[in-house]
């Protein structure tokens, strides 16, 4: 049936402290290519979502290196969004196996279920490559962004893809989540354990890239922001300030995995 | 380098680039404290500084350098409420904003303007203390870069520069390579008094507005050579320098007081100051600038003799050369200097050539 929801565990991966670590979760659609399987493998490609996924996996393997039995991990899980995939649960699961991807969990549900899902599943973080996506479930409080499509002649040197997230002050963006105050405990935590994580490592040696653009204020907003971020303990590494000054230009440059609007954190 | 600004190309992107635009308009005109709002930058002059430019930062470069980068950013984030005080672009950061004032009261609507961008490799966390220090001398920098480390030199054309000042010189000659007027910032021992009602701008000619072709016969054949080729090729315009765009902004902008009616008010002077004298090589120089549509208000043909002197009578807020030589000569007697280190003058000392390459830390 299709309210039905199943939660599969990827056996193949150890997985995390229910307590303490960030769940991620990711689309079924991001993460695999449209079309048919490979006819060797019988497994289907990998799209947007996998350089985030490796970026993950690095932010993951050096916490445990600088502390073993740490708990404040990601955790990422696999969503279907619509029942088509929702039907695909068997080549989803080998897909992700035969690509030895660190997913968790999968969650198999639908148009309709998806966003409660979310909730119920306690998801930190939702990424998708459907701006419709993001935006329903950011109204209904999942703190969401959309995955960026990345170039490879990225001008910025990444030492081995490191997890680059942009957080950016808009001033025109449509209603998100955490425009109610009841609605931004869950954004404001989803920064909060980020800015944790940052911590974990130094100034320079960091796998986690935290950058804040301000794209329409100026210097007040910007000194404002900064320190806001920095009292709910999320230290930024860079700041870029542009006064209505275009965007573009930044975004190839920096080259994000995604962006997400902290305009509510004051 | 002949463009001032590169036009803008997609459609799509346009759509985008008019929202932020219009989103940026209507917050600063929305503030309570009547903040000037900063140009389009499409339209602006843009002016990049680096930080230890626009303040004086040596104490804490110390920390940097003898204690790393971990120490250095504890440091700045215990001392952010104490301003930090102005390094040697704070002053032309200053009579540019005074231009700017100028420039709005005749063209209240206009984008032609200065903008003025703090371009910095530093972390965010020391953003704070230089955001509290520029809200303390009252700077009106709205646009920020700090890259946590990166070069800021893949950035500089994502904010439209024009002109990057930076006391790191690798950072200089990559943003020359790069096609963007750059010089490396020197302060003075001693402080001298500027004016606060007009920007004082001197140019060195050779290598800085002009390309370097006519120093290589100086440095490979003489003098002699030097005039007859000078004299020679009189009518022929010289190749452009790194910093002739520049210029072009500046006049540009001079123009929009002279039409209305502000010459004699004008509050950008430009000075040549060069080497060359006037009877054997001076034509050529005047003639090119001619050929480029530009003026410069004064120029000074000193025939050999040093610079210094003369430049602490014109008092410029920046004086750029491309020699070394001429830069610490100005800076002994009290001039703010920038070297453009750009062209054959760098492989040269004193007129003798450099046998191994100069240590750079």
């Amino acid at each position: 049936m299709d309210n039905m929801v199943s939660v599969v565990l990827n056996t193949d991966v150890k997985q995390k402290d229910a307590d303490s670590a960030v769940v991620v979760a990711v689309t079924s659609r991001a993460l695999f290519e449209q079309g048919p399987e490979d006819d060797e493998t019988g497994v289907w490609k990998l799209s947007r979502a996998f350089p985030l996924l490796q970026a993950v996996q690095k932010v993951n393997d050096c916490l445990l290196e600088k502390n073993p039995a740490e708990s404040l991990l990601l955790d990422v899980i696999l969503i279907t969004t619509d029942s088509q995939h929702q039907q695909l649960s068997s080549v989803l699961i080998s897909s992700t196996r035969h690509h030895g991807l660190g997913v968790g969990k999968f969650f198999f549900s639908s148009e309709e279920t998806f966003i409660d899902c979310l909730l119920e599943n306690n998801v930190q973080l939702f990424l998708s490559t459907s701006k419709d996506e993001v935006l329903m479930a950011s109204q209904k409080g999942v703190p969401s962004a959309l995955l960026e499509a990345r170039k490879n002649d990225s001008s910025v040197q990444c030492q081995r893809e490191d997890l680059r997230v942009w957080l950016h002050e808009d001033l025109i963006s449509p209603c998100d989540s955490a425009s109610q105050p009841s609605s931004r405990h869950s954004p404001q935590r989803f920064l909060a354990q980020l800015g944790e994580i940052r911590q974990r490592f130094g100034v320079s040696d960091s796998p986690l890239w935290i950058s804040l653009v301000i794209l329409h204020g100026g210097r007040e907003n910007c000194g404002n922001r900064l320190k806001a971020l920095r009292s709910l303990g999320v230290s930024v590494d860079d700041v870029y300030c542009l006064a209505g000054a275009p965007s573009d230009p930044l975004l190839s440059l920096l080259q994000p995995h995604f962006r997400f609007n902290c305009s509510f954190v004051n | 380098m002949s463009e001032i600004k590169p036009e803008e190309t997609a459609a799509a992107k346009d759509n985008n680039e008019d929202q932020d635009w219009a989103a940026a308009k209507a917050f600063f005109d929305s503030l309570k404290t009547k903040v000037p709002r900063p140009p389009k930058p499409q339209y602006a002059v843009t002016i990049a500084v680096s930080s230890r430019t626009l303040f004086n930062m040596v104490a804490e470069r110390k920390i940097y350098e003898e204690e790393g980068v971990e120490k250095y950013v504890a440091f700045q984030v215990e001392h952010e409420n104490e301003p930090l005080s102005p390094g040697p672009a704070f002053p032309f950061v200053k009579a540019l904003m005074n231009v700017n004032s100028r420039l709005r009261q005749l063209y209240p609507d206009s984008e032609e303007l200065f903008d003025i961008v703090l371009m910095t490799n530093n972390h965010a966390q020391v953003g704070v203390r230089l955001i509290n220090s520029i809200n303390h001398y009252g700077l009106t920098i709205e646009r920020f870069c700090m890259t946590g480390g990166q070069s800021p030199i893949g950035y500089l054309k994502a904010y439209m520069t024009n002109l990057y000042l930076s006391k790191d010189s690798e950072k200089v000659t990559g943003a020359i390579e790069e096609g963007i007027a750059a010089a490396t910032m020197f302060m003075p021992p001693s402080e001298c008094e500027l004016s606060d009602t007009q920007l004082r701008v001197a140019f060195d000619g050779d290598a800085v507005l002009f390309s370097d072709e006519s120093e290589i016969i100086v440095k490979k054949h003489g003098l002699d050579t030097f005039f007859e080729h000078e004299k020679e090729f009189e009518n022929k315009p010289l190749a452009q320098g790194p910093l002739k765009c520049f210029l072009e902004a500046l006049g540009k902008l001079q123009r929009k007081f002279y039409a209305k009616d502000e010459r004699m008010n004008c509050p950008i002077r430009t000075f040549l100051v060069t080497a060359r004298s006037a009877a054997s090589s001076g034509a050529r120089v005047l003639k090119t600038l001619r050929s480029w549509g530009l003026e410069i208000d004064e120029a000074l043909f000193l025939a050999g003799a040093p610079k210094g002197p003369l430049l602490q009578k014109i008092k410029p807020h920046i004086f750029f050369d491309d020699q070394m030589f001429h830069i610490e000569g100005a800076k002994e007697l009290g001039t703010i200097s920038a070297h453009v280190p750009y062209g054959i003058g760098q492989k040269y000392h004193k007129g003798k050539l450099i046998e191994q390459p100069a240590e750079k830390k």
